[in-house]
């Protein structure tokens, strides 16, 4: 066995160990790392995706019937001060809920919604009283404004807030490898388990530059729609 | 229910929760230590301000587990890496709000004091902290909520803190023990969104408080 | 205006687009939704705890089926013995590999485990087809993968440290690194406790994870005892040494396949494939095996692939 001798004389690795293996990076990129990459993606997307359908309509409902704002508020800014690794805790311990990447949308979702809930209603209620009665005026229906005046205008700050939840889900999504979701953080947990930096230096330097890209881009497009916001400083 | 309180009256979750509060308390401490002077320093110039609010932006979009692991590589597992991790992540909210609460104090009013004799100093510490007061205790704020919530990931690095009963308890699939450790957590993270929330009200000059209400 | 709105009305159809697309892509990394089923034969779905040598167990298994005709699906990083049970007792996964000592301590939390190998693996056996759903548990490989207990070098020379008696007397002002479980474990510090009083470490110092962190622990100072596996590559260090245990304290810990009755009762053929795995390995060579993945960084899939090839059960 004369090749376990050799592998013991290896061991230096584990006390000192190598912070970036390159090969180790070429080598696997198309196997597990792009696979992760992909994986983070899909969580965080899917769980903007629903929390933009739950939270738009919501916050039209709720600038119309402003009597419901503040319990929505506490509710969702319950669920938004729950840690993640808690909220995931308390979702799996629900008979029937698996670990698996169903919990963690579930959780990304609801931490998403106080920040878009609140951005939908600010941008609604930063769209001039005037802008509607002249679109009234013209004859519009309430739907049509809705859609056609209200929606648009408040767009800019619906953004900014798209933004600020997908740059959050986006990181929280690392923790949710915890619970078999899947994505970067698997290549970080992995990497603290079996003591190998490359792992978690490229799984939490990926997730950083996935946030950072997403960031920049929506603050593009928030930059692009502002023009139209020009009225009211937010 | 009764497992969780059984969990809760273990002689070692009093110590998760010490070491919990002592990691999030010592890294806002340090934060707060960091990101103010920075924030000070560069209040009177746009590019030094605009580069710490940047600067701020990039920290706020890293993922808390991602810098707690890489830490990891360089600082061995432990307490001592887990708050240096921490006081990274302390740092971001508090660096943008200050900076761009003390940028925004009007050049108006800057103008006006200067006008009635206030030296520079004067003009920081009469005029300006006190209006950018409220942003900046609004940054400390969400630092100290950000920072209870990531402490919870200490675990992973031998950190401790209450996540490790969140651990136990996925691992040893004991309902008891991971409702215990996520109840406490979130309460905990509760009582300081809470808390801060009601010192920020007692951080906002009068004046700014009755502009405030005028403003609704 | 009217590009505005055809924007804002995109995106949820867009959303939706995405998702159906993207349900697919939720397959990578080892989570997300089952594939259907492949070819010709049956689908396996094999799963394993989150520790190297379980990934190891878990990918020779895996690739063995895979050669004799199954379709196999891995979900290789269950957390925790507990969590495995519960999936093959939900129908998660149906199979995964156990160690007989284990089975008896933490899955059916039972106090004493028998005094042989063979005695521990028929009564797991027994408890394993005594339960609804059953599950059978085949033939074990033939190496004990117990607990070692260690510490640094200078320490045991500081301390005069050889045995677990020792340890125990030291405790006080050492730190013991340690994972999560092992605290709990009827089988664990509470084992070393019950045989040892004396055991009551200054420190505890838990990383969440078996085997790499813990030895990193321990030589970097982190702590100055720490709990291993024999079978881990990195015991055979010089600047390690491990309690002699003259009690021998700790249950047998043989590993075997632990599968569902049903899936098996279904597919016989799986019993061969693999016991054969199974009885090609030893302590050595798994040290070896565990050693590819924790020492040289490689990956459990291509050390198990390798492996099979060299043995022949694979071409």
């Amino acid at each position: 066995m004369d090749s376990l001798a050799l592998l013991l004389q290896d061991l230096s690795s584990i006390e000192n160990p190598r912070l970036v293996e390159w090969d180790w990076i070429s080598e696997n990129f198309w196997e597990d790392i792009v696979p992760a990459i992909q994986g983070h993606i899909y969580l965080s997307f899917v769980s903007v995706a629903i929390a933009l359908a739950i939270s738009l309509p919501t916050g039209v409902l709720v600038s119309r019937y402003r009597k419901a704002y503040p319990p929505v508020t506490f509710v969702t800014g319950l669920l938004y001060s729950i840690p993640s690794l808690a909220l995931f805790g308390i979702l799996i311990s629900i008979p029937g809920i698996t670990i698996g990447p169903t919990p963690v949308i579930i959780a990304l979702v609801a931490y998403s919604l106080l920040i878009l809930i609140r951005n939908t209603v600010a941008g609604l209620d930063a769209v001039p009283a005037e802008t509607i009665d002249a679109a009234r005026g013209m004859g519009l229906t309430s739907s049509q404004i809705l859609f056609k005046v209200e929606l648009p205008l408040a767009l800019p700050v619906i953004v900014a807030g798209i933004r600020i939840a997908t740059v959050t889900i986006i990181g929280i999504a690392t923790i949710g490898a915890y619970i078999a979701g899947g994505g970067l953080g698997k290549m970080i947990f992995d990497g603290i388990n079996r003591g190998f930096p490359t792992m978690i230096i490229t799984g939490a330097v990926l997730a950083t530059a996935l946030a950072i890209v997403a960031d920049l881009l929506l603050l593009a497009l928030e930059r692009y729609l502002r023009p139209w916001a020009r009225r009211r400083r937010t | 229910m009764s497992g969780i309180l059984d969990v809760l009256r273990r002689p070692d979750f009093f110590e998760l929760l010490r070491q919990h509060v002592l990691l999030s308390v010592a890294a806002l401490l340090i934060g707060i230590a960091i990101a103010l002077p920075v924030a000070l320093v560069v209040r009177n110039t746009a590019l030094g301000a605009a580069l710490a609010v940047n600067v701020g932006n990039i920290g706020r979009a890293v993922p808390s587990l991602a810098i707690l692991a890489l830490c990891q590589p360089f600082l061995g597992f432990g307490f001592d890496t887990a708050l240096v991790a921490l006081t990274a992540l302390a740092i971001p909210p508090i660096l943008i709000n200050a900076s761009t609460g003390l940028r925004e104090v009007s050049t108006d009013v800057i103008d006006a004091a200067r006008g009635m004799g206030h030296s520079g100093g004067q003009v920081l510490t009469r005029i300006q902290l006190p209006i950018a007061a409220p942003v900046v205790f609004a940054g400390i704020r969400t630092s100290a909520v950000q920072v209870v919530a990531s402490a919870t990931l200490a675990t992973f690095i031998g950190g401790g803190g209450l996540g490790e009963l969140i651990v136990e308890g996925t691992q040893l699939n004991d309902t008891a023990i991971l409702l215990a450790g996520s109840f406490s957590v979130a309460v905990l993270a509760i009582i300081t969104e809470v808390g801060f929330g009601a010192l920020e009200k007692v951080f906002t000059p009068k004046g700014l408080k009755i502009a405030q209400k005028r403003g609704r | 205006m009217k590009y505005r709105t055809k924007l804002i009305r995109a995106i949820p159809a867009l959303a939706l687009a995405l998702l159906a697309a993207c349900g697919n892509v939720g397959d990578s990394g080892g989570s997300g939704p089952s594939s259907e089923e492949g070819g010709g034969g049956p689908t396996i779905t094999i799963g394993s705890k989150n520790f190297t040598e379980q990934y190891v167990l878990g990918e020779l298994y895996a690739q063995a089926l895979e050669a004799n005709g199954f379709n196999v699906e891995k979900k290789l990083d269950l957390g925790s013995a507990a969590l495995a049970d519960k999936a093959l007792q939900n129908g998660q996964i149906d199979m995964y590999p156990e160690y007989t000592g284990t089975s008896i301590v933490e899955i059916f939390k039972q106090e004493q485990t028998p005094g042989t190998p063979e005695a521990t693996y028929q009564k797991a056996k027994e408890l394993y087809a005594q339960r609804e759903p059953a599950d059978t548990m085949l033939t074990p490989a033939p190496f004990n993968n117990t607990y070692g207990i260690f510490v640094r070098k200078q320490v045991a020379e500081e301390n005069d440290l050889k045995t677990l008696a020792d340890l125990a007397e030291a405790s006080p002002k050492l730190a013991f690194v340690l994972f999560s479980e092992f605290k709990t474990r009827e089988d664990g510090y509470p084992n070393m406790q019950k045989n040892y009083p004396a055991f009551d470490f200054g420190d505890l110092v838990i990383v969440n994870s078996i085997g790499g962190p813990i030895y990193q622990g321990v030589l970097q100072g982190e702590g100055d005892a720490g709990v291993g596996f024999t079978t881990d590559s990195q015991l055979a260090s010089d600047e390690l040494v491990v309690m002699e245990d003259p009690k021998s304290i700790w249950p047998f810990y043989y590993p075997a396949p632990v599968v569902r009755s049903d899936v098996l009762e279904k597919s016989p053929k799986m019993e061969g494939v693999l016991n054969e795995v199974s009885a090609s390995l030893d302590a050595e060579t798994m040290r070896e095996l565990n050693a590819q993945v924790d020492i040289e960084q490689e990956d459990p899939e291509d050390v198990a692939s390798e492996y099979l090839e060299e043995k022949g059960i694979v071409d």
